[in-house]
């Protein structure tokens, strides 16, 4: 009863306090420690409150990844609005809503269940495929991943946090299925999704978004997948090549990095 | 005893001529050698006795046999002397290895342990020991601990002893909604010096990977701050003076400890952490013993710290320190979650008395005793401004010449307004009180 009353008192509030001025997103430092999986999700949430046109700061730590409450897969990024935390795209997202600041308001129920679809195949598929290069290619892991991964503990933790990260990734390719595929049905898989993408970006056309002149949730996720694969170097950079061939979808990245980023990251 | 003028022992010369130590197994017979030094030296049959005695308890000390009996016997044979006599040693060696559970009294939590221990591997007092704790409200303990004295040299009377051991253990700091997990190694060296006063020193150094992890979703920033996996690797001096009459209930003499730490060589948590506890026991009239105890804590920053460790802050109340007020509710607080301090002090004034009628029911009532006290304290502050007291009286039980559970009716006089109180009973468990 008493907990039920406490759902009740804190969905009251989420509804009616307003977007706190101090909100922050907390995640690993982007330069020397975030792995590929990690930044495509933070870039997500970053655009999204961006697109919301929410202010927020972003705080960098080493210890992001432990301080969150956790996930469902890289518990990154985080934020902490008021007395709120809230980790990882969805959550937030779905925090956000309740404050009827969110984009996509003028989206009907029908479209919303179709977009929502979309998200959570934009989201499975590439978090599995980018954690699939990152943890299960051998050259990408040794090269990439487990340097990034460690730089921030000292010998002999680092190998310790290395093999537990590790671990925990290939736990959760499991848990989806990929672990058992090979590369090339990993990239069908990718391609596969960028077709569907590409197809509901040309369904409306001449408009810069996927649901007409307005952003939504799936434009953020998109995004943040897309450009993070696109401007990440690997030593194997196979899904960014499969990404690369889908022009309008890199059209699309490169519209919504100088709308709302300015980074211009990716070439011309 | 009427007899001992007519029988004066030590006026009766005697000579050891051998001494035998038998029933060893494993173990090699240069360890044991040393028991038999100061016997040779007996030149009176008095003497003898109290050596034999003694040589006996060394026996025990050396941790290799289940029981010792002494028989003393005259020598015989073609080389024994007029007054010669015959030592023999009969030890019962311990088995392959040993298993033993219980319960166990921690600060301020009883536990559950179990332990395997493997005595005497080499023959010479190496052992190996799997220790296992558990306890619902606070800690949770692994450890794997190779020791190995060496009583045998001629440092004998330094008890020196060297140990390594692994260990992981769980710290849980309910009130603050963290936990602290340790996983490392920690070699330790031990041992007594005589240079006037008796004093037992132990250097002990330990590498571990220390994680705080959270124990509720709605931890304080300040706190969850703290989180994830960290390198330790520090040096820590302990000190003892203890010349007390008793571990629990003492009537007389003083404790002095004091533990040092020094972390930073190498990993990145660095501190400086010092810890002096003292006690001052007198005893008075009709069994009464005025008891005053101190302790001191500080916590500093090196020139490498950027983070001071949560697990090494100290918690100021509690049923050991500041009695009345709750486990670490004298303390800080960050977002109305308490935390713990940098520095702190408690002191307390005790008067302990036997229970009425203690004459009665001898043997029950040395295990009981009642006491008043008056308790003051404070954290991150040594000054008397804004500090914490209580005052009360309570029960007292011995448990094993360890351990001690209290229970106390609880008043306290001075609090903050952010503390935790426990007004009225409060019952406390433990080894080291103030």
């Amino acid at each position: 009863m008493t907990q039920y009353l406490n759902q009740l008192n804190t969905a009251d509030k989420l509804a009616t306090e307003p977007w706190p001025e101090d909100a922050t997103i907390y995640q690993p430092y982007e330069a020397e420690q975030i792995l590929l999986p990690e930044n495509a999700s933070c870039l997500a949430v970053k655009a999204y409150l961006k697109m919301c046109n929410l202010p927020f700061g972003v705080r960098s730590c080493a210890n992001a990844e432990h301080m969150s409450p956790g996930g469902r897969m890289t518990k990154l990024p985080f934020i902490r609005a008021g007395a709120f935390i809230f980790a990882e795209f969805e959550p937030i997202v779905n925090f956000v809503e309740q404050k009827d600041m969110a984009i996509g308001s003028w989206q009907d129920e029908d479209e919303k269940a179709d977009m929502r679809t979309y998200v959570s195949l934009v989201e499975n598929i590439f978090t599995m495929a980018e954690l699939y290069i990152s943890f299960k290619n051998e050259r990408v892991y040794k090269e990439v991943t487990a340097p990034r991964n460690g730089v921030v503990f000292p010998w002999p933790l680092n190998h310790m946090q290395n093999y537990g990260k590790r671990r925990n990734a290939l736990k959760l390719l499991k848990v989806y299925q990929w672990d058992d595929l090979d590369i090339e049905s990993v990239i069908e898989k990718v391609a596969k999704c960028c077709e569907t993408l590409e197809y509901k970006l040309k369904e409306i056309p001449d408009t810069p978004f996927f649901y007409g002149d307005q952003p939504c949730e799936l434009d953020a996720i998109a995004f943040g997948h897309l450009f993070s694969i696109l401007t990440t170097n690997l030593p194997n950079m196979a899904l960014a090549q499969t990404v690369q061939k889908f022009k309008h979808l890199v059209e699309f990245c490169r519209f919504v990095d100088e709308k709302y980023f300015q980074t211009r990251f990716l070439p011309e | 005893m009427s007899k001992d003028s007519k029988y004066d022992l030590s006026k009766i010369y005697a000579r050891v001529d051998r001494v035998n130590v038998s029933g060893l197994l494993r173990t090699h017979s240069d360890y044991v050698m040393r028991a038999a030094d100061a016997l040779f030296k007996a030149n009176n049959f008095q003497d003898l006795m109290l050596e034999a005695m003694s040589a006996k308890s060394y026996l025990h000390e050396l941790g290799i046999f289940k029981d010792v009996s002494v028989h003393i016997d005259i020598s015989r044979g073609s080389d024994a002397s007029p007054q010669g006599y015959e030592v023999t040693f009969k030890g019962n060696e311990y088995s392959r290895m040993m298993g033993s559970a219980g319960t166990e009294i921690g600060q301020n939590e009883g536990s559950l342990r179990t332990e395997l221990t493997i005595p005497n591997i080499f023959g010479r007092g190496e052992s190996i020991s799997l220790q296992g704790s558990y306890s619902s409200t606070r800690a949770n303990d692994l450890q794997l601990k190779f020791w190995k004295p060496f009583f045998h040299t001629r440092f004998m009377e330094n008890r020196p002893e060297v140990s390594f051991s692994l260990f992981r253990q769980t710290d849980r700091f309910d009130i603050s909604s963290f936990q602290s997990t340790n996983l490392g190694y920690l070699v330790d060296f031990s041992a007594h010096t005589m240079l006037g006063v008796d004093l037992t020193h132990s250097l002990q150094y330990e590498n571990s990977i220390r994680e705080v992890g959270l124990l509720n979703k709605s931890v304080p920033f300040g706190i969850r701050d703290h989180c994830g996996p960290k390198l330790a690797s520090l040096l820590r001096y302990s000190v003892i003076y203890d010349n007390r009459d008793g571990n629990v209930f003492p009537t007389r003499g003083v404790l002095l400890k004091s533990v040092n730490e020094y972390c930073g060589l190498g990993g990145n948590i660095a501190y400086t952490s010092s810890t002096a506890h003292g006690e001052v026991n007198v005893s008075l009239f009709a069994g009464l013993v005025a008891q005053f105890c101190g302790r001191v804590g500080v916590l500093k920053e090196t020139k490498q710290t950027t983070q001071l460790p949560l697990s090494s802050l100290f918690y100021c109340g509690g049923p050991l320190t500041l009695r009345g007020f709750k486990f670490g509710g004298a303390g800080p607080v960050i977002d109305g979650t308490p935390i713990g301090a940098q520095t702190f002090w408690a002191t307390g004034a005790h008067l302990w008395a036997p229970l009425p009628f203690a004459g009665v029911f001898k043997n029950l009532a040395s295990h009981f005793r009642m006491h008043f006290f008056y308790n003051l304290g404070n954290s991150n502050s040594f000054t008397t401004e804004n500090m914490r007291s209580s005052f009360g009286m309570g029960l007292a039980v011995k448990l094993a010449e360890r351990a001690r559970i209290e229970l106390n009716y609880c008043i306290p006089v001075k609090r903050q307004a952010t503390d935790k109180i426990t007004n009225g009973f409060q019952f406390g468990i433990g080894y080291e009180f103030v």
